[in-house]
């Protein structure tokens, strides 16, 4: 990826864009996406559900943010917030910078302009997200006439450069094609196309390879990464599998429980932890490097379900390293020991501060 | 990386707030739902009343159904009558009672009936491939006739009365339910615990009693609600036609009927029947509607 | 020569034209925990579901406990499926919504009449405690469990009769990362306390490399490659299983941006319509003509026996590498190793 910025994160050189809950991850130049303290409620039978409890962060021009977690920690509900996409029974307060708007200040009117035109979508299931009775050139065609007013031989042509750049091969035939002809990771490439197709700022992907098989979702990714290079979109991708966000992101964001709990560059995420929930989520993976230290970690209990933003970590009933601050004392989101944000009373030290483990060891 | 090793995990945490609803649970909530509800909480409670002053007809009517009086024919409702006399001055408050009893029970009694025979022809229809075709083409004849016929016919071999019209109506109602248990059948063999079950050792017999038909149950349930309003009207196109419940005793439908030449004279006579006819069905179809609502599970939150 | 739990020869599986399973050959030693990978098509969960006879199988021959079930009557197999057992994937499915938790797990202990009631209801604690869940879980229902305490119960069924061979078909693939190391690790330790054999079908290798001792590899109804863990990890020979390991991430960013990708080119074929010859050469990057017409025979290579189906690779176990280093997943270490030039390695 040569030539763009990569925006440090957590070193300070960055402005807080505005005064919350610690220091926010501030990119260069200023972020395309700023997500300042979302929280997201549902009224439901059983009572308030808080989905997303004061979230934070950026996206900045042509990265690839990646927003992790487990079920149940609120990134799709995020994802679907920022442009309104939550059913009635859902209360969202924030604040949502889009490219210098507030996207939380337009009307259902503005926010469709805003939906497929400059953020556009990406979902788990292409054979619900694609019309059966429509070919695939029509559906493509469809989003590029009524975005970008293209017509007659302009759109077919912009379909082809479009399915060809995310690596469908034979495109001009595959245009007559219907949904049901194709595979789920061709239905995928299909989607993303026509998330292209208005040359959106954004793309939000929502686990957009979690149904596909293994060697699929390799094709996928490598989708993703190309055509930042090439059109250069911005990418959030929720997943919850670290594998993905090892292979394509340059930013990650942690959340548990409707919070972010730490945030950091890729590469220090992985080798520097320093949420223990994090933690626990690299330990959980099998991986043959660290056989040797016998089981695979486990973190016991459950993510809970929260009505109200409780006034304690949230993690500290399943966290072996909890004391009474946890239990008592919402944690901020402020540097860690290893300089990114991390959201603990006690966040995990820097490992270069301790004798390097061996790695790939005896097997 | 100094973390401190992992002891053994404390045992599992109590359960979420909020767990996706199954069985019993699913019950209350859906008992929530239907409360909520104000048609079919209006419903519910109508039938309730309705069933329970049929059920004690005997105590509450002010007269005996049969009782005639010709000082008192053809009266309009009063104090003393609250539905008026009819032709024969018998009270028509007492006798709409009665006939909502008959209708009652044999609304219920066929339904009763159509369950027993068609939930066992259903689950085996959807259980064995080999039974299928058999039992659906049955299905798909008796679907063919129009139930008057069937019922028509029963009552000439049987000689009408208040059991040929349940049997009659029962024998009508069988292919619904064959159908709803069939299909139940049907998507249930496909989930994964039936399949442990038999994983298990069951029998097809202990597959279908203990985990099939159970599963099966709402959908029944919901099914039943609806076809005992159907089959209440039937009961009265039945008497209507003179192939149910034979007089003195009241059956709505022949109240009805019996009402026609008179209505000039005494339009009350066809009214309150017809009333407590359409009354009682629509409440329970508007109790079932919102029991299915109710009962329709909101599928798993992941 | 080991007991073996579980011996396959020859099954086929045709559903219609469909013939998700094409002639397997695969045996399961007592105790062992074999891994069955492959993606979605390749007839993985089919082969899981005919060797516990859930399904009819259209030829062929499962061996359980020296008893050949795979043409025997559903009356014949019934008492006969106290040795081998089965738990599914969808935690949300495979509980009967309308038992309680201890009903279910004595499931197998009624319909084998295993004991008498105070027996059950003792062995019903003693499977729910050994699986991690306390006694008291015994009168709630299904729906007031999370998955991972579904995925448990499901085992302590499985368990209950004290089966000899265990067919676990993607337990984990529907659980939480956190959950399923919990999942994960409780097979281990149920595998090395009860000594059953295990049937464990994936696609996940990361958990496969974790749990077993033996890999298979199937694709489109067929096994391209059975090797023992250490070997099929570190040097897989047959090219789907190259390309296979290439495509899983492993959660390291630099060691995963220094991995050569193996892309494969377009996606599983229709088990309608198999490609003839080699069924993996319409996406082989190294395919030549003897592939696309021969069919290649699942048979033993190099020094340790290790069983092969690839025109390509030579009977002393040299194999086309399709990456130029050797390492393609973590198990080759932190790489850096020497790159080969190509070519083959061993």
């Amino acid at each position: 990826m040569t030539g763009v910025p990569r925006p440090r994160v957590g070193t300070g050189a960055g402005e807080p864009v505005v005064a919350v809950d610690g220091p926010v991850v501030a990119a260069a130049g200023g972020p395309l996406l700023a997500v300042r303290d979302l929280s997201v409620r549902f009224a439901t039978e059983e009572g308030a559900v808080l989905a997303v409890d004061r979230v934070s962060f950026d996206v900045a021009e042509r990265d690839l943010v990646a927003l992790v977690g487990e079920s149940g920690c609120g990134k799709s509900v995020t994802a679907m917030a920022l442009t309104g996409l939550l059913p009635g029974n859902a209360t969202v307060t924030g604040e949502i910078r889009f490219a210098g708007k507030d996207l939380r200040r337009l009307s259902e009117g503005g926010l469709r302009e805003i939906r497929g035109r400059e953020i556009a979508y990406v979902f788990q299931e292409p054979m619900t997200s694609l019309n059966p009775v429509l070919t695939v050139g029509r559906q493509i065609g469809e989003v590029l006439r009524r975005h970008r007013d293209m017509h007659g031989a302009a759109v077919r042509r912009r379909c082809v450069e479009l399915l060809d750049l995310v690596g469908i091969p034979l495109a001009a035939r595959r245009l007559r094609e219907y949904p049901h002809q194709l595979s789920g990771g061709m239905r995928q490439r299909v989607m993303i196309a026509m998330a292209l197709a208005c040359e959106p700022k954004l793309l939000v992907a929502d686990e957009p390879t979690t149904a596909l098989d293994v060697t699929v979702q390799a094709g996928i990714l490598d989708v993703l990464r190309t055509l930042r290079a090439e059109t250069g979109t911005a990418v959030l991708l929720i997943t919850h599998d670290l594998g993905v966000v090892a292979d394509v992101a340059e930013r990650v964001v942690v959340m548990y429980a409707g919070r972010v709990i730490e945030s950091a560059d890729v590469d220090e995420l992985f080798a520097k932890p320093a949420h223990p929930y994090t933690r626990g989520l690299l330990d959980a993976v099998p991986n043959p490097a660290r056989h040797a230290e016998g089981g695979l970690r486990e973190i016991p209990g459950r993510v809970p379900v929260l009505s109200h933003s409780p006034e304690a970590c949230t993690f500290a009933d399943r966290c072996p390293r909890a004391d009474d601050t946890c239990r008592t004392r919402r944690p901020e989101l402020a540097p860690g020991p290893t300089g990114h944000p991390v959201r603990c009373w006690h966040p995990l030290p820097d490992p270069a501060a301790t004798p390097p483990r061996p790695r790939g060891g005896a097997r | 990386m100094t973390v401190p090793a992992q002891t053994l995990p404390p045992p599992e945490a109590p359960p979420p707030a909020a767990p996706p609803a199954a069985a019993p649970a699913q019950r209350r909530r859906a008992l929530r739902r239907i409360l909520r509800n104000p048609l079919s909480a209006g419903g519910l409670v109508v039938v309730a009343v309705m069933l329970l002053a049929a059920a004690l007809a005997d105590v509450v009517a002010p007269f005996p159904y049969e009782l005639t009086n010709f000082d008192t024919t053809l009266q309009p409702p009063s104090p003393e009558h609250l539905f008026g006399t009819d032709e024969l001055g018998r009270d028509q408050f007492s006798r709409v009672l009665h006939g909502l009893r008959v209708s009652v029970a044999v609304g219920v009694l066929s339904v009763v009936l159509s369950l027993l025979v068609g939930v066992p022809l259903g689950l085996l229809a959807g259980f064995y491939r080999v039974l299928d075709p058999v039992i659906s083409r049955l299905t798909d004849t008796m679907l063919a006739f129009p139930f008057l016929v069937l019922a028509v016919g029963l009552a000439a071999i049987l000689g009408p009365s208040q059991t040929t019209a349940t049997i009659a109506l029962g024998v009508g109602g069988v292919p619904l339910i064959i159908r709803v248990a069939r299909s139940e059948t049907l998507r249930l063999r496909e989930l994964d615990f039936v399949a442990a079950a038999v994983a298990d050792g069951a029998s097809d017999v202990a597959v279908l009693g203990r985990h099939i038909l159970p599963n099966a149950v709402n959908a029944l349930i919901v099914q039943a609600t609806v076809s005992v309003p159907a089959a209440v009207i039937g009961e009265s196109v039945l008497s209507f036609l003179g192939l149910g419940v034979r007089p003195p005793t009241p059956s709505l439908g022949v109240m009805i009927s019996s009402a026609q030449p008179l209505f000039r004279d005494g339009p009350w006579l066809a009214v309150f029947p017809g009333v407590a006819i359409v009354l009682f069905t629509l409440a329970l179809n508007l109790f079932g509607d919102g029991l299915r609502d109710a009962l329709d599970p909101r599928e798993v939150r992941r | 020569m080991t007991e073996q739990a579980l011996e396959v020869s020859g099954l086929v599986k045709h559903f219609g034209p469909v013939r998700a399973v094409d002639g397997v050959d695969l045996s399961v030693a007592a105790g062992e925990v074999v891994g069955l990978v492959g993606e979605s098509g390749s007839g993985k969960s089919t082969l899981g579901r005919c060797v516990t006879r859930l399904l009819p199988v259209t030829a062929g021959s499962v061996v359980i406990g020296g008893r050949d079930i795979a043409g025997m009557s559903r009356r014949q197999i019934r008492p006969l499926r106290r040795q081998f057992n089965i738990v599914f994937q969808d935690p949300s499915s495979s509980l009967n919504p309308r038992l309680t938790v201890g009903d279910i797990v004595a499931e197998p202990l009624r319909h084998h009449r295993l004991g008498t009631r105070s027996h059950r209801r003792a062995r019903v604690v003693e499977m729910l405690e050994l699986v991690g869940l306390g006694g008291e879980v015994t009168h709630r229902y299904p729906h007031e469990l999370s998955g991972g305490q579904r995925q448990r119960v499901s085992l302590a069924r499985a368990l209950a009769a004290g089966p000899s061979l265990l067919v676990a078909d993607e337990p984990t693939s529907a659980l939480d990362v956190s959950v399923q190391a919990s999942v994960l690790n409780l097979i281990a330790r149920l595998q090395r306390e009860m000594g059953f054999a295990c049937l464990f079908i994936t696609h996940d290798l990361a958990s496969v490399e974790y749990l077993a001792q033996r890999v298979a590899v199937m694709y489109l109804g067929v096994l391209v490659e059975v090797a023992d863990r250490a070997e099929l990890f570190g040097s897989p020979r047959h090219p789907y299983t190259q390309a296979l390991l290439s495509a899983a991430p492993i959660p390291d960013p630099p060691l995963q941006r220094r991995r050569q990708r193996i892309l494969l080119s377009g996606e599983m074929p229709s088990p309608v319509a198999p490609p003839p010859g080699c069924r993996f050469h319409t996406r082989c990057p190294v395919a030549v003509d003897r592939c696309r017409v021969e069919v290649p025979v699942l048979r033993p290579v190099g020094p340790s026996g290790a069983l092969v189906a690839c025109h390509l690779v030579g009977d002393d176990g040299t194999a086309p590498a399709l990456v130029g280093t050797a390492d393609q997943t973590a198990a080759g270490g932190t790489g850096d190793s020497p790159g080969r030039a190509g070519g083959l390695h061993r």
